[in-house]
């Protein structure tokens, strides 16, 4: 056969295949074109799951009636004039084929006026084929675009459309997140005469959450906000407690468009190292700005896949942020999540990396009961503390099992141990700690480094109740422990201090003394694998009940896990879900 | 095997034995009890390969032989079984022990004996003879000063030593030391040294029986073993390896102050305190105070808790030299105090951080070095 330049057409309808997958991706073309024409209120209405009508009617700038036509034209854009903006990229479209692939595979309509003129005009396309050229018409500032009977001419692509309901949910899917994404911007999608989403408009993202997911996962969302020297990461992740079993939960927004990112999403699930269990995954929306010169976003036509020319240390800020935010806010992780617990005040310490507490830990509750305020009369938990428990048992030699006023509680032994002795430490610290003198002094033999250290921090020591007497070059003597760590080894736990010496370069006074007193209750806490007589698990219960954040050990990993009755019923069959 | 034995017998000697028993462990043969004939009497064995026990009950045998029986199954039976003859016939072949008794026939699955780790004969020739009541008390007054850290296995031991005709255990925990020394009716020809655990010595003075008995100490050379022998039981231990922290040293050979007590008000003072101290630290202070001729000397003894309160006691006292405020862990106190054993008691100090060292009055033998506790800042 020889070989012969496609006619336009075919053309043209082969490019539609790649931008114009679905209904939903004209959604995404139409809306993205609105946007970029600075609409503050976008109205999308579905019919026929986006095979009979996909209409976009938006207030922004729109299209001079003379422009009309080139507007509908392969390669016409007005958001790019030259290669070099290409690196630069600013608006979400600018490959200039949307309207001209839509046009293609459909009965098209664009009705636009802009702003300064008195009328509008109106261009039909049928199947690619314009039908005679802009009329004039009356039409409100802005642009309004039908799509009707999408791939009419394409029986193929038609074949390949899922279920309806598939369509739908895609289509509300896709624009819920860009509602998330630009909160300023009034969206109402109407499938089927039903309204399917409605934002206010107000800048409110947590409002656009709770369509997103629910709201009672919305009000739970912790928020993110970092700052780093080329790019910002802001957004929601959700606490410890509330996970998927898939990755769908996460979305991800690059300058304001929606991109599907394996590597960054991965950057986010490995900020929760060690907090999920396997195979969960956290929900999330974030956001990242970076300069448009850092990322290109014309990788391919539906500009979901992105590329990055810093990928790590972006991928590192978006795991510092987001591990940020998590140790900011540690609450108990509430299966079920029918309670509001107040966020504990941070417990973080200062990090090796150089991580500092977050200055204020946002407030979610506030903003959450402000937009939900049907959630006002739910019983709030006083913050930090723990409601009466009753024991129940131990699991796993590990783990005590006990009964609250509002369900059931799993109480991780070690960290319960570790936040009880952390407290009666820090109690006893700020007045004066007890040590208990050994019978036979322990000598300690370190390598010139530690023991350079320790000699550095033998007043800060005495103040934890240490007595510890320089015995020679690199060799001391241990004459007295604390008295909460009189059923510890000696010598290892003045061990177990030097290495958090040796960890820190620059320790804060305050902080290095809390720090080392965390890391000498968790030598000294019971483990788990330890068989607890049933008084002694009465008594941790009750001591942590005593204790100022009982839900969180030291640091910061929860000590209990809360099961309501209402989750327990639920899993039960024994009401409806709610 | 074909035996018969009274049914109390039976039920006594696996009682004794049944706590060396590894109710949990990968060996099941260690859940069994070893049954066996040995020279007119039946043998009952256990072992859970740290500590063993054998008790030798009186029986009439017919056929000799052995086997290991459930040691659970055959106490819970044995329990019920009516007093009187218990007959016992062991099928070789299955390993079933038919066990007879009154109107009931049971059979048990047993495991053949070769499993059963073997048990050393002792050499009785060589050693050392104590008095049972001697001994137990001695136990008493040691033992519970020894550690249960199992990261310094030494300190969870009893060092015992044996030199012409004295004997001396010690225990300490790295707060306390608790040393008591003894003299042997029949002098021992060799000396000896050994680290005993602390719970094969709490077994040991549970089943060794009463009164004027005698217990017959062995160390069979290069086994890492300690054998006590009774007239019907037996107890074997493994012994702790290591070097025993040189206690001698840490025993205080002067002090400044020397108060005596009537032990049990001091005891029943520190009880008090112990009731607000065990909230906290287990801090109690003992303000020692000596008297005048006008009126007598006085201790103190006070302790306090941010929940609880607050408790003071006094208790009146014989007081030589300096007055001295000094603070121990109440516990400490009061555990030796529960078997000085005495009417009265000699708490000799130097000085706040100075170790006290508790004497009883009239009784040479015993010893017991308490470390102090301090309030820094």
């Amino acid at each position: 056969m020889p070989i012969q330049i496609l006619p336009d057409e075919v053309a043209s309808q082969i490019a539609a295949g790649e931008v114009v997958e679905r209904p939903a991706s004209v959604v995404k073309e139409l809306v993205e074109n609105a946007l970029d024409a600075c609409a503050d209120h976008i109205t999308i209405t579905v019919e026929g799951a986006g095979q009979k009508l996909i209409e976009v009617a938006d207030n922004g700038q729109g299209i001079p009636a003379n422009q009309l036509s080139i507007a509908l034209a392969r390669h016409a854009t007005s958001k790019l004039t030259s290669a070099e903006d290409l690196f630069n990229i600013r608006t979400l479209g600018f490959r200039g084929e949307a309207l001209a692939s839509i046009a293609s595979v459909s009965r098209f309509s664009i009705t636009s006026r802009i702003r300064e003129e008195e009328a509008g005009a109106r261009l039909l396309v049928e199947g690619g084929q314009m039908e005679g050229g802009p009329v004039p018409v009356g039409a409100p500032a802005g642009t309004v675009v039908r799509v009707e009977d999408l791939f009419y001419n394409v029986p193929a692509r038609r074949k390949f459309l899922k279920t309806d309901t598939t369509e739908r949910s895609q289509i509300d899917d896709f624009v819920t997140r860009y509602a998330l994404a630009y909160p300023q911007v009034r969206f109402l999608l109407v499938q089927e005469g039903r309204t399917a989403l409605q934002t206010t408009g107000s800048g409110n993202r947590r409002e656009v959450l709770a369509s997103l997911f629910n709201a009672d996962i919305a009000r739970q969302m912790l928020e993110v906000n970092a700052v780093y020297e080329d790019f910002r990461v802001f957004g929601f992740i959700s606490p410890v407690g509330l996970t998927r079993a898939n990755r769908r939960g996460i979305t991800l927004f690059i300058n304001g468009r929606w991109v599907q990112d394996i590597s960054l999403s991965t950057a986010l699930i490995q900020g929760y190292h060690s907090m999920l269990m396997v195979g969960r995954y956290p929900l999330a929306a974030l956001f990242i700005e970076l300069p448009p010169n850092k990322v290109d976003v014309n990788v391919h036509p539906t500009k979901t896949e992105v590329r990055f020319t810093d990928r790590d240390e972006l991928f590192k800020g978006v795991q510092s942020a987001v591990r940020r935010a998590l140790l900011a806010h540690s609450p108990v992780p509430a299966m079920g999540g029918q309670l509001r617990w107040t966020p504990t005040p941070p417990q973080t310490f200062s990090r090796r990396d150089g991580w500092q507490p977050p200055e204020m830990a946002p407030d979610t509750q506030i903003e959450a009961a402000s937009v939900m305020p049907e959630y006002k009369h739910q019983p709030v938990l006083p913050a930090g503390n723990v409601p009466l428990l009753r024991l129940i048992g131990q699991v796993g030699t590990a783990y005590l099992v006990a009964e609250g006023p509002d369900g059931l509680y799993l109480i991780d032994q070690h960290a319960a141990h570790e936040r009880i002795l952390f407290e009666k430490f820090m109690a006893e610290h700020k007045q004066s700690v007890a040590s208990q003198t050994l019978l036979d002094p322990v000598t300690l033999e370190l390598e010139p480094g530690a023991s350079r250290l320790l000699e550095e921090n033998l007043p800060l020591m005495g103040r934890l109740g240490f007595e510890i007497e320089v015995f020679g070059p690199n060799a001391f003597k241990v004459r007295s422990v604390p008295v909460l760590l009189s059923g510890v080894d000696p010598g290892a736990a003045v061990r177990v201090v030097i290495e958090d010496f040796e960890e820190d370069e620059a320790p804060l006074q305050d902080q290095i003394e809390a720090k080392i007193i965390a890391r000498v209750c968790k030598r000294a806490a019971v483990k788990a694998g330890q068989v607890l007589s049933q008084e002694e698990q009465r008594t941790l219960l009750s001591d942590l009940e005593t204790c100022q954040s009982p839900r969180t050990c030291p640091h910061g990993r929860p000590t209990m896990i809360h099961l309501s009755i209402d989750l327990l019923e639920r899993q039960f069959g024994r009401t409806g879900a709610r | 095997m074909k035996v018969s034995v009274l049914q109390e017998n039976l039920a006594h000697g696996l009682g004794i034995v049944s706590r060396a028993v590894a109710p949990r462990t990968t060996l099941p043969v260690l859940a069994n009890v070893l049954v066996a004939t040995d020279e007119g009497r039946l043998r009952l064995s256990a072992t859970n390969l740290e500590i063993g026990i054998t008790c030798w009950i009186g029986a009439k045998i017919s056929d000799e032989g052995s086997t290991t029986v459930p040691a659970r199954t055959f106490a819970d039976l044995v329990g019920t079984l009516p007093d009187g003859q218990v007959d016992m016939d062991l099928v070789v072949q299955t390993q079933t022990l038919h066990v007879r008794s009154g109107t009931s026939n049971t059979d048990i699955k047993c495991i053949d004996a070769q499993e059963f780790p073997p048990m050393p004969v002792p050499d009785l020739r060589d050693g050392v003879v104590f008095n049972v009541s001697d001994l137990r008390e001695m136990i008493k007054q040691v033992v519970f000063a020894a550690s249960s850290d199992e990261a310094r296995p030494v300190l969870t031991g009893v060092l015992l030593t044996v030199e012409d005709n004295l004997v001396t255990m010690a225990a300490a925990d790295g707060f306390r030391l608790s040393v008591r020394k003894a003299e042997l009716s029949q002098g021992s020809a060799q000396s000896m040294k050994a680290i005993i655990p602390a719970r094969a010595l709490n077994e040991l003075a549970r089943i060794a029986g009463d009164g004027d008995d005698t217990v017959t100490m062995s160390l069979p050379p290069g086994r890492g073993q300690v054998i006590f022998r009774t007239d019907d039981v037996e107890l074997t231990s493994q012994l702790i390896e290591g070097s025993f922290p040189d206690f001698e040293q840490i025993i205080p050979v002067m002090h400044n102050t020397r108060t005596v007590v009537s032990s049990a008000a001091f005891l029943k003072a520190c009880k008090q305190a112990e009731i607000f101290a065990r909230d906290g630290s287990h801090i109690a202070r003992l303000n020692i105070t000596p008297g005048d001729e006008l009126q007598p000397g006085s201790v103190e003894i006070s302790a306090q808790s941010e929940e609880t309160g607050s408790s003071e006691a006094v208790v009146e006292a014989t007081i030589e030299g300096q007055p001295v405020l000094i603070a121990f862990n109440v516990r400490y106190l009061r555990e030796v105090l529960d078997v000085v054993g005495t009417p009265n008691v000699a708490l000799e100090t130097t000085a706040a951080a100075a170790p006290g060292l508790i004497r009883p009055m009239g009784d040479d033998g015993f010893l017991h070095v308490i470390m102090p506790m301090h309030l820094g800042g």
